[in-house]
Formats: C-alpha cells, structure tokens, sequence
C-alpha cells in the first residue's frame, strides 16, 4: 500500500514537474510576460530619478536604504507584486479556457490538478524572478554611494523573501479565483485596490482577513520620516503566525483551486 | 466482440438547449464513422466519450471504466479536437513534444514519436516554424498529429478532414483506413458523407441530438437513394433535352429556368438519368455545360429522412 502511495505521489510530481517545464519555457516567450517585465521597471525608473536628483541637487540628506524600503512597500508590496500575480495567477485557468487550448492538456495521462500546480509553480517563478530583477537594480541605484556596507544586504534579502512570499500567497489566490469565475480579472482588481488596501487599516482582528497584513507583518515597523503613512498598520501579527497564515492562505486556496478545476465543467464556446 | 467504447441514456442539455439525447451505444475496435449535419451533436458525444463535458444524464465507459476525470485513460487515447486553437507562439515542434511530455515519455522518445508523427502529417519542414504562421491545412495536420503521437489504442477525431486539400484528405483517409488494420477503434466524425463513406461503412447518423440511424453504410446509402434529387443541368437545348427525359418513369418533375438555358429534373433515380445523359446529348447534339446536383447535402438528406 505504502509502495502504492510513493509510486502515485511521484507520478503526480512528474505531472507537476512536466506542466512546469512546459509552462516555463512558454511563460518565458509569452508577450505578455515581456510587457509586464517592461513594467516591472517602473520601480527602477523611479529610483534613478529619485537618485539623480539626490546626486545632481546636492540634497543628499535621505539615506538609499530609506528611500527603498518605502519603495518596495508603496510599488512593490501594494501595488506591483499585485498586479502580477492578478494577471499571471488568473491566466493558469482563463487563458485556457478562453484560448481554448484546454481540451490539449485535459486530454492526457495527467491529473488536473498537476495542471494547476504545474501552471501555477511556473507563472510564480517567472513573477518571482520578474519582480527581483527590478528590486535588485532598485536597490543598487539607490545605494551606489554605500554598496560597501554589508548590512544592507540583510534588509535586501529580507525584502526580497518577503515580497516572494507576496507573490506565492496571492498568485494561489488569483488561481482560485481564475478557475472559479470568469470575469476574474475585474473581480481581482477590485479585491487588490479595494479589500487589501483598506481592510488592513480597519483597528482589532479584521485586518488579519487582509494578505498585506501578514506581509506588513514580516517588515521592521515604520521609522518616522515622510513616508511612514504608507507603512501604517496597528496591530502586526508576529513572524512566526504571519508566515504559517501565508502559507496557510496559499494551500487552501491552490487546493480549492486544483479541486474546482478537477470538477469544474469548461464549456469552450464557439 | 467486447465493446471498447459504451454509452448509455447519454443525454447533455446546454441550458435549453438540447447537445444530445438518450444515446445508448457500444462502439467496437475498427473504424466508426458518426455523421450528422452541422449542429448535430456530434462533437457533443465526442467530449462526453473523452471525458470533457459531464453528461446531464447516462453515463460512459471506455474498456469498461468511466471516462470523466479518468486520466490514465488518455495513455490509450488520443483526441483531435475540431476547433481551430493552439498555442499559437510555440513552434509545430515544441507543441507536440511538449504535449507528448505529459504522457511521461523519456526526453528522446518524446523526440522519436514527435519526428515520426510531425513525418505521418508532413510537416517536418516545417516543425520550427510557429504555429502563428501556419495555413489551414498545416493546422489542422498538426491537430492529428498531436492526436496519434503517443500511438493511442483509441482515436477520437472530430472532423480531421476539414480544412485539408484533396491530396491532405486522401492521405489522411489511407492513413486512418491503414490504423483499423491494427485492431486499433477509431471514431471519427464529419458533416461529409462521401468522407466517412471512403474511411469506414460502420456509421452512426446523429440529427437534432439523437441518433437517427446506425449500421452498414449501406442503409443510409439506399435511404438516400431513394430520396428524390433535384438535377440541374446547363446545357444548349433545355427543352429538348427535357422531352428526352420526360419519357422516363424515374423522372417526376421538370422545369425550366427563365432564362431557358438550364433544368432542373427532379428524378428517384439518379444513377440511370446519369447513364442515359450521354447518349442522349450526343445523339440530339445537345451540348451539356454543367451538371450540379443543388440538394446533394447530408442537411437536405436528413430532412428529407426526418419529414419521411
């Protein structure tokens, strides 16, 4: 029996393993994928005007490492990681059935739901290295002057880790809502600029039915300065229960996903 | 002979719609054509028999087992779908070898088996091209040739010959026609008489959901022959030619167009009005323009049956 389960749980991971590469290497060519790599650079745009200015104003008084950690909060964190995992995450689903391309893979030897974990590990991979091409440059504009100081690679590192965990936890929730509805993408929207920006300022435990809160959670708290506004939360969870609650988040929503895309009837329209 | 593939009470609504109705059915290994016209339903009792849709009720095995969320099924099927998608962006190549990578074959017999199935449907040439660029024909080529790349026990293919020129037609004919040799069952459908007439004489007739007619080809050949056919024929003499024919007793109408230069003969024999057509234009010197049959579709056949 025990043979049995190893024998079908290496099957299921060959199946993941092959949607991946599959996916993967399509993902990596998709236009898509090119025009949201273009905007991922919106972030580095910014930090090069921002250090320009610095540098040719004379008014060099913020430090680099200031001004990116309100970066990756403002476009990353609420914004950017958002967007890709809305579009990406969606598409493991949508994109089959509106291109109609399902009938292909749901026509082989594989369980559905290795097609959702085969989409869905690839579209996050490709989001994570997306999002950490422009971190990194980011940061490296932003800290020409101070690339010696090692400590700083700590506070990069940790942000990268929590912006992938970002990225994991909402791309598993956009699957679900891909599989689930059709009009997902508006759907999404109104869920990332509406519930996940206001709901985690809301006082008591109803910030925690917020994503952003466990990833606000995972960040140092907010120095004073201009921009700690945009780092406001009242109540953080601790460290250990916001990455538990992350990863909490991602499997039921991937396994509510594999399970409605397994029993969901897709009727390709003509 | 133990059937590979059964059907019973199969019925699927869409909505209001009616896709099929109490379909109960056992398709044994060779091959089995299913035609019907547009709309029949007949590409909605091929996704119920390969698992795509669920049906509202009835149910389907295939070797026995049911079909819907059956995936290991699909190591001996294969599936040609009748819709025009792909992956448009990836190379003829890479389509099939990443769909034979789901059938869990090593790299270089997914390799092997993409090489010979892209060599069966001619498109080697063409393989690192993206599919984007393809034409109709190379389309559709491709679609059967992700269909029988894995070397499936069971084929399933929704109107392969679509779209193909006369020569693609007949080499796809000769190569499904060479698979019933290998005890393999094929099932394949069309809208196209004369096509399933040159792949198989095993045919289900499928009309308004529900199956009409099933058997030797034979019996759908009698029905339509003594189905009355309208002929036209432009020729240099109509009214001449139509006192000929007038004469006969399998002529039951004739008439003549405004312009008095073609007729249309109604007849319930159209094997002996073509044999006579020759001899009695040489013989009255009546030069013969065009000959067109106006009502030779499966549609005016089938409404022709279903009124009968």
């Amino acid at each position: 029996m025990n043979q049995e389960n190893t024998r079908r749980f290496s099957f299921f991971l060959n199946s993941v393993k092959n949607v991946y590469s599959i996916f993967l290497s399509m993902g990596r060519k998709a236009k898509k994928t090119k025009v949201f790599f273009l905007f991922s650079f919106l972030p580095v745009v910014i930090a090069f005007i921002i250090k320009f200015n610095q540098i040719f104003s004379g008014r060099g008084k913020i430090q680099g490492i200031y001004i990116f950690s309100n970066l990756i909060v403002v476009f990353y964190l609420q914004f950017l990681i958002l967007i890709l995992a809305l579009f990406f995450g969606t598409s493991v689903a949508s994109e089959e059935t509106e291109g109609q391309t399902l009938t292909y893979l749901t026509t082989r030897p594989i369980p559905k739901s290795a097609i959702v974990l085969g989409k869905y590990s690839a579209y996050t991979t490709l989001v994570i290295l997306m999002m950490s091409v422009g971190v990194l440059l980011s940061f490296f504009i932003l800290n020409v002057d101070n690339l010696g100081n090692f400590s700083l690679y700590k506070i990069l590192l940790r942000d990268v880790i929590v912006l992938g965990l970002g990225i994991i936890c909402y791309t598993a929730f956009f699957t679900f809502i891909g599989t689930f509805l059709k009009k997902s993408i508006l759907v999404g929207l109104v869920f990332s600029f509406g519930w996940e920006n206001v709901i985690q300022y809301f006082p008591g435990s109803t910030q925690r039915f917020s994503i952003i809160h466990y990833l606000k959670s995972l960040l140092p708290a907010p120095r004073t300065g201009r921009f700690s506004f945009l780092m406001f939360r009242l109540e953080p969870s601790p460290t250990g229960t916001a990455i538990v609650m992350l990863f909490l988040i991602t499997g039921i929503f991937l396994g509510l996903a594999c399970l409605l895309f397994s029993q969901k009837e897709y009727i390709l329209e003509d | 002979m133990k059937p590979i593939v059964e059907t019973k009470n199969l019925s699927k609504w869409y909505g209001n719609v009616l896709g099929l109705s109490d379909v109960s059915l056992q398709i044994e290994p060779g091959i089995i054509g299913i035609l019907g016209p547009n709309g029949a339903g007949k590409s909605t009792f091929l996704k119920l028999i390969t698992g795509q849709i669920k049906p509202n009720i009835g149910n389907v095995r295939v070797k026995g087992q049911p079909i819907r969320n059956n995936y290991h099924l699909f190591s001996i099927m294969g599936f040609c779908p009748e819709r025009d998608f792909f992956y448009e962006e990836m190379t003829g190549w890479k389509f099939i070898t990443s769909l034979l990578k789901l059938h869990h074959f090593s790299q270089s017999e997914v390799e092997i088996r993409a090489q010979k199935a892209l060599e069966i449907v001619e498109l080697v040439e063409d393989k690192d091209r993206v599919i984007r660029s393809y034409s109709r024909g190379m389309r559709q080529r491709l679609k059967f040739a992700q269909a029988i790349a894995h070397d499936p026990e069971i084929m399933v293919l929704d109107e392969p010959l679509s779209g193909l020129d006369p020569l693609g037609r007949r080499k796809i004919i000769h190569l499904i026609k060479s698979y019933k040799g290998e005890g393999r069952t094929i099932i394949v459908s069309s809208h196209v008489l004369p096509e399933i007439e040159a792949m198989t004489k095993r045919i289900i007739l499928i009309h308004q959901g529900k199956i009409f007619a099933q058997g030797d080809i034979h019996y759908i050949r009698d029905l339509i022959d003594t189905h009355p056919h309208i002929i036209s024929i432009k020729c240099s003499d109509a009214r001449q030619l139509a006192s000929k024919f007038i004469q006969q007793d399998y002529v039951l109408k004739v008439h003549f167009s405004s312009s008095n230069d073609s007729l249309l003969i109604e007849t319930n024999n159209r094997d002996k009005l073509f044999s006579l057509l020759p001899s009695v234009s040489i013989e009255n010197k009546i030069d013969v323009d065009e000959i067109t049959s106006p009502d030779d579709n499966l549609q005016a056949v089938f409404d022709y049956l279903v009124g009968k």
